[in-house]
């Protein structure tokens, strides 16, 4: 099953974010979105999670026209933004099993710690996550948002505050994801984290994906180079999808 | 609707966890409603006479404005850590949001008015112990936290919350006061010649309507 946003335009004020974006992300594929600050990565991901109404556009899911914001489109999603969704004064347990019982997944306790363990908090204390770092909240973060056994995954700089650990944890919890063919666009400014699980790179750039290549074992340096010349010129040097 | 009920249920079970853990709000309102008792105690000469004629008006008014501190923080939890967003991904039915914290704004409210009759039948020599008067509170809590919830989730996403929540939440509960003030004062026997009925009226149907409106309009509230 394909995602595909067509055409999205998105305005705040006169500045325009997203001009008529298409993105196309198929099943197991891992697409990273990379991009200067202020390039619309959190606008195009908010604007997919149904979040924010685009000013245009249309998305197809399975090759259906969906609604934005349809309910089980909606609840198909496992979505990371900046801030972590998480009730401060819950444990981090309490925390799953409040956001499982909403998705009315049926997971029993042992589900739970079981996912806890996955993340690496398996032995954290049963404390408030008010009393969490920022690492070990983000690692809880990526626990509820695959809670719901979600078939697309839209993660917004999920590396943030995760130690060497915690990054290479994500990666794996990504590829097991990914091999269950789910799509995946994470977006990060990690490259040498993302370049070990990304099978394509996007570059968003004056509102439309500026430049498309895929990870074939391309080094850090020429990663690098590749993105540098994209978001300085606004053109790609080895443009294979407009 | 078995979905929507069992969103509400989950909903309202971690708000009252929250707040269980963390007593920010039941604390500021009994506190500030002990000290308001105070105060008016001391403010007020009241004459054994007169003190059936303000009762009503003291009890509702500390509750109104105690219930103000804490549908200013209902909605933090969720402003603060993006929890909206979650919340949005994960219920069903939206309006279930709004129910959950209606449910827990009134809880708040009832429990206050458990603290309040108490504390004022003592400072001021009076029994307020009367369960029709506690029915109208009850009732005038639901139509305070009905409007209070809708209004409070419009200001949370401003900057000037804590003044905008009472600037636009009392003149809409000008309705609701009067019931409430009226109705008990009939009770306690200080307003003669007045028919509670037409009050409880209207106090009943403010809530209905205030309730089903904003369940329709929360949605879009929130969204936007």
């Amino acid at each position: 099953m394909n995602l595909q946003a067509r055409q999205i335009s998105k305005s705040y004020g006169a500045q325009r974010v997203l001009d008529k974006l298409d993105l196309s992300i198929a099943e197991g594929e891992v697409v990273c979105l990379l991009g200067p600050n202020g390039a619309g990565k959190t606008t195009l991901i908010r604007t997919l999670s149904g979040l924010q109404k685009p000013d245009s556009g249309e998305l197809y899911w399975a090759a259906q026209s969906e609604s934005f914001d349809a309910l089980p489109l909606r609840r198909s999603i496992g979505l990371i933004l900046h801030q972590p969704f998480l009730y401060e004064h819950l444990t981090a347990f309490e925390n799953l099993r409040f956001y499982s019982l909403l998705y009315e997944t049926g997971l029993s306790e042992t589900d739970l710690r079981k996912m806890l363990s996955r993340v690496g908090l398996g032995n954290a204390r049963p404390i408030p996550v008010r009393g969490y770092s920022r690492g070990m909240k983000q690692r809880l973060t990526i626990a509820r948002a695959l809670l719901c056994d979600p078939q697309i995954l839209l993660f917004d700089e999920p590396y943030t505050g995760l130690d060497q650990q915690g990054c290479g944890m994500l990666n794996q919890l990504v590829q097991e994801e990914s091999a269950l063919n789910k799509l995946v666009l994470m977006t990060t400014h990690e490259l040498s984290f993302i370049r070990q699980i990304a099978t394509r790179f996007d570059v968003l750039h004056r509102g439309k994906i500026a430049a498309s290549f895929s990870n074939d074992g391309i080094s850090l340096d020429a990663l690098q180079e590749q993105y540098n010349a994209v978001v300085s010129a606004g053109k790609s040097p080895r443009k294979e999808q407009a | 609707m078995k979905a929507w009920l069992h969103s509400v249920r989950v909903l309202v079970w971690k708000d009252l966890l929250q707040e269980w853990r963390s007593r920010d709000i039941l604390t500021s309102m009994l506190a500030f409603a002990v000290l308001s008792l105070f105060i008016f105690n001391y403010a007020l000469e009241l004459s054994p006479l007169n003190r059936a004629e303000i009762a009503p008006g003291i009890v509702w008014v500390v509750m109104v404005f105690a219930g103000t501190l804490g549908l200013n923080r209902s909605f933090t939890a969720e402003q603060d850590q993006g929890c909206f967003e979650g919340l949005i991904m994960a219920v069903p039915d939206l309006s279930a949001i709004y129910f959950a914290k209606l449910l827990t704004n009134l809880l708040m409210m009832v429990f206050l008015a458990v603290l309040v009759i108490p504390i004022y039948s003592v400072l001021y020599n009076q029994s307020l112990f009367n369960w029709a008067f506690f029915g109208v509170l009850a009732l005038g809590a639901w139509g305070y936290s009905a409007a209070g919830t809708l209004i409070a989730s419009m200001t949370v996403q401003t900057r000037m919350r804590d003044l905008l929540l009472p600037v636009l939440l009392f003149p809409l509960l000008l309705p609701v006061n009067m019931a409430v003030v009226k109705s008990c004062g009939v009770l306690l026997g200080s307003v003669a010649g007045q028919d509670i009925n037409s009050w409880l009226n209207l106090l009943l149907v403010y809530d209905v309507i205030v309730t089903m409106l904003s369940i329709m309009v929360f949605e879009y509230v929130i969204k936007e």
